[in-house]
C-alpha cells in the first residue's frame, strides 16, 4: 500500500518534470495547449469528487469556471489585486457560491438535481450578460497580463504555475479521497441510509462535496482567465459543463487517475476534430453515450484490468456500472 | 435507575396505515432484550422510529432520559444509538476495511484542509482510525476480507461486517434487525456470542429482532412481542414461550415445542 502511493507520487513527479522539461523547449502554441489541458484536469477532479464520489450530478461545473474567472479577473481590474491571490480568492467566492447553491441542492436527487443546477447555470449566464458593465457582458472582458511585483510573468512561467496548480488539484484530491472526507463521499452515494446510521450528516457531506468541487473549479477558471487572456460567458455555458462531465465519464467516475486521463485524452480533441468544429457538441455528446453504454467505468477500467493481468495473470472482473 | 431507552406511546403512520400505535418499551442499561412478532408487525418500523429515520405521529423516544425524538438520523446515531440493517445496506463498492472505518466516528474526524494535504494530525487520526477497525475486524474474524469489496461478500460474512461496522461507531444502545437472517447455524452462534461479548464487555445495550427463537433463548433476557403495531406481551423467553397470546399470534404450538425442548 505504502510502496503503492511512494510508486505513484515518483511517477507523478517525474511525469511532471518532463512535461516542464519539454515545454521548455516548445513553442507558444503547444504550451498553450498544454495548459489548457490542465486546466481541464483540475476541473475535471473538482467533478469527479462531486459526482463520482459524492454521486451527485451538476450541470453547473463551468458556473463555478466562471465565477472563479470573473471573480479574480475583477479583483485585478477593479482593485489591483495581484492574479497570485485573486485567483485563490476567486475560487473562495466559487466555493461559497457552491456551498450557496448546495444547501439546497443537496436535498435533491436525480433529474430534480440536474435541472436545479441547470437553473443555477442559467442564472450566472444572466447576470454575466446584464451587469454588463462590470463583467463586460456577452462582449467579454480583456484580462491583464500577469505580473508579479510588477515584472511580466512569461508564457513559459504561466505553464509552471498552472503546472503546480494542476499537480496540488491531483495530490489533494487523492489525499482527501485516502481520508474520511473521501470515504463518506462515497458512503453517502452508495447508501445514505447506513452512512446517516453510523453519524454521518448525509446533507452536509453533501453541501461539503458541492463546496469543495466548486473550489477546484473557480481554481481552474482564475487561471484559464490568465491562461486565455479574455473571458466571456459563452465559454462557460453548458457545452463547457458537459465536456466536464464527458471528461470524467471517460476517465473514470470516482477516480483521480481517471479525471486526469479523461481530460487529458479529450483535451486532445478540438485540435483533433478542428476541421468539424462546428458539430463537436455532437461529438462529445456520441462519446459520452458511447462510454456510459461500453465502458461506464470509464478509461481506468482498461488500465487496471491490463495491470492485474499481468501482476496476477487472473483474469479481470466484470465492470460494474456506477453511473450516479 | 434511568432507563437507556424508553419509548413512550409512540405511534408512527404511512399515510391511513397505523404502522405501529402507541409503542412503548424500557430497556434497562446492559440488558438484552428480544423484539419478536410476526411479519408486518412493526418490528423494523420501530427501530426506524428510534433511530429517526422516519417520523413519529405521537409519543416521544428517550436514551439515558434524554428525549432524541425529532433529532435528525444522524444525531441519534451520534448520541450513542446505533443499528444493524436486515438487509445489511453496505457500501457495496467499498472494502470491508473502508466499510467498517465509516463507522469509527470519534477519532477521524479531521478538517477537511488537513485531510487533503494529509498533514501530520490528518495522518495520526487516520492512523488511529484504522488500528480501531482492524480491531474490529478481528474481532469478528473478518481479517482475511479486508480489502474484499463489501458487493462480493456473502450473506453470511456481510452480516457480520454490518454488526463489525455498527459497533465500530462505538453505541450505548445498539439495535440489531434480525442478525443471524442467513446465516448457517453455526455462523449464527459465533456472531451471537461476540455480539453478546461484547455487549457485556462494553457495556452496550442491545434490541434485537430476531426470528430464531434457538437464538433468542440464548441471547436475551426479556422479550417484547409484537402484533399488529402494538404489544401483547413482555416477559422472559421462556414465559413468552408458554404464554398463550403469543403461541396463538406468532409461535404456534409446534415451535414453542420446538424450542422448549
Amino acid at each position: 500500500m505504502a510502496a503503492a502511493s511512494r510508486r505513484n507520487a515518483i511517477v507523478a513527479v517525474a511525469v511532471a518534470v518532463l512535461l516542464a522539461a519539454a515545454a521548455a523547449t516548445m513553442s507558444g502554441y503547444p504550451v498553450y495547449l498544454l495548459s489548457l489541458a490542465m486546466i481541464n484536469v483540475i476541473a475535471a477532479v473538482g467533478l469527479n469528487l462531486l459526482t463520482g464520489n459524492s454521486g451527485q450530478i451538476s450541470l453547473c461545473h463551468s458556473s463555478f469556471m466562471a465565477l472563479g474567472a470573473y471573480g479574480s479577473t475583477l479583483l485585478t481590474v477593479r482593485f489591483g489585486v495581484p492574479f497570485w491571490a485573486a485567483i485563490p480568492l476567486g475560487a473562495v467566492f466559487a466555493a461559497l457560491l457552491g456551498a450557496l447553491l448546495g444547501a439546497p441542492a443537496s436535498r435533491l436527487r436525480g433529474i430534480y438535481l440536474a435541472l436545479a443546477t441547470l437553473g443555477f447555470l442559467q442564472i450566472v449566464q444572466i447576470v454575466i450578460e446584464e451587469f454588463a458593465n462590470v463583467t463586460g457582458g456577452v462582449r467579454g472582458l480583456t484580462v491583464p497580463k500577469p505580473t508579479i511585483a510588477g515584472v511580466r510573468v512569461s508564457e513559459y512561467a504561466r505553464f509552471l504555475i498552472v503546472l503546480v496548480a494542476c499537480a496540488l488539484a491531483v495530490w489533494t484530491a487523492r489525499n482527501l479521497l485516502a481520508s474520511r472526507v473521501g470515504r463518506e463521499f462515497d458512503a453517502v452515494r452508495l447508501s445514505p441510509h447506513a452512512a446517516q446510521a453510523l453519524g454521518v450528516s448525509v446533507h452536509r457531506v453533501r453541501l461539503a462535496a458541492f463546496a469543495l468541487s466548486a473550489a477546484y473549479a473557480g481554481v481552474a477558471g482564475g487561471l484559464q482567465a490568465v491562461v486565455v487572456g479574455f473571458i466571456d460567458p459563452v465559454e462557460f455555458g453548458v457545452s463547457a459543463s458537459l465536456r466536464q462531465i464527458t471528461f470524467i465519464v471517460v476517465g473514470g467516475m470516482g477516480s483521480v487517475a481517471g479525471s486526469v486521463i479523461g481530460a487529458a485524452v479529450l483535451s486532445a480533441l478540438p485540435e483533433v476534430l478542428r476541421p468539424v468544429k462546428e458539430y463537436s457538441d455532437l461529438i462529445y455528446t456520441s462519446i459520452l453515450l458511447g462510454f456510459l453504454i461500453f465502458l461506464p467505468n470509464g478509461l481506468v477500467t482498461l488500465w487496471h484490468r491490463a495491470t492485474k493481468r499481468f501482476t496476477r495473470g487472473d483474469p479481470a472482473p466484470a465492470p460494474q456500472g456506477s453511473a450516479p | 435507575m434511568t432507563d437507556r431507552l424508553a419509548v413512550e406511546g409512540v405511534t408512527v403512520k404511512f399515510g391511513g396505515l397505523l404502522a405501529v400505535r402507541d409503542f412503548s418499551l424500557r430497556v434497562a442499561p446492559g440488558e438484552i432484550r428480544g423484539l419478536i412478532g410476526p411479519n408486518g408487525a412493526g418490528k423494523t418500523t420501530v427501530i426506524n422510529a428510534i433511530t429517526g429515520v422516519v417520523p413519529l405521529a405521537a409519543g416521544r423516544v428517550l436514551l439515558d432520559g434524554d428525549s432524541v425524538s425529532g433529532l435528525p438520523a444522524h444525531a441519534i446515531s451520534r448520541r450513542g444509538i446505533g443499528r444493524t440493517f436486515q438487509h445489511v445496506e453496505p457500501f457495496g463498492e467499498l472494502s470491508v476495511l473502508d466499510n467498517v472505518l465509516v463507522g469509527v466516528g470519534r477519532h477521524a474526524q479531521v478538517p477537511m484542509a488537513h485531510a487533503a494535504m494529509a498533514t501530520p494530525l490528518a495522518r495520526r487520526r487516520e492512523g488511529d482510525a484504522v488500528r480501531e477497525a482492524m480491531a474490529a475486524l478481528d474481532r469478528f474474524e473478518l481479517l482475511t476480507y479486508r480489502d474484499t469489496r463489501a458487493a462480493e461478500l456473502p450473506f453470511g460474512v456481510l452480516k457480520r461486517m454490518d454488526l463489525a461496522r455498527a459497533l465500530a461507531a462505538n453505541p450505548k444502545l445498539l439495535l440489531l434487525d434480525e442478525p443471524t437472517a442467513g446465516m448457517s447455524e453455526s455462523e449464527a452462534d459465533r456472531a451471537i456470542a461476540a455480539a453478546r461479548g461484547i455487549a457485556e464487555s462494553h457495556d452496550i445495550t442491545l434490541l434485537v429482532i430476531e426470528h430464531n427463537m434457538r437464538v433468542m433463548m440464548a441471547l436475551a433476557h426479556s422479550v417484547t412481542v409484537m402484533q399488529n403495531g402494538a404489544v401483547i406481551a413482555e416477559g422472559t423467553p421462556a414465559e413468552m414461550q408458554r404464554h398463550r397470546a403469543v403461541i396463538d399470534a406468532y409461535l404456534g404450538e409446534e415451535e414453542a415445542a420446538d424450542a422448549a425442548a
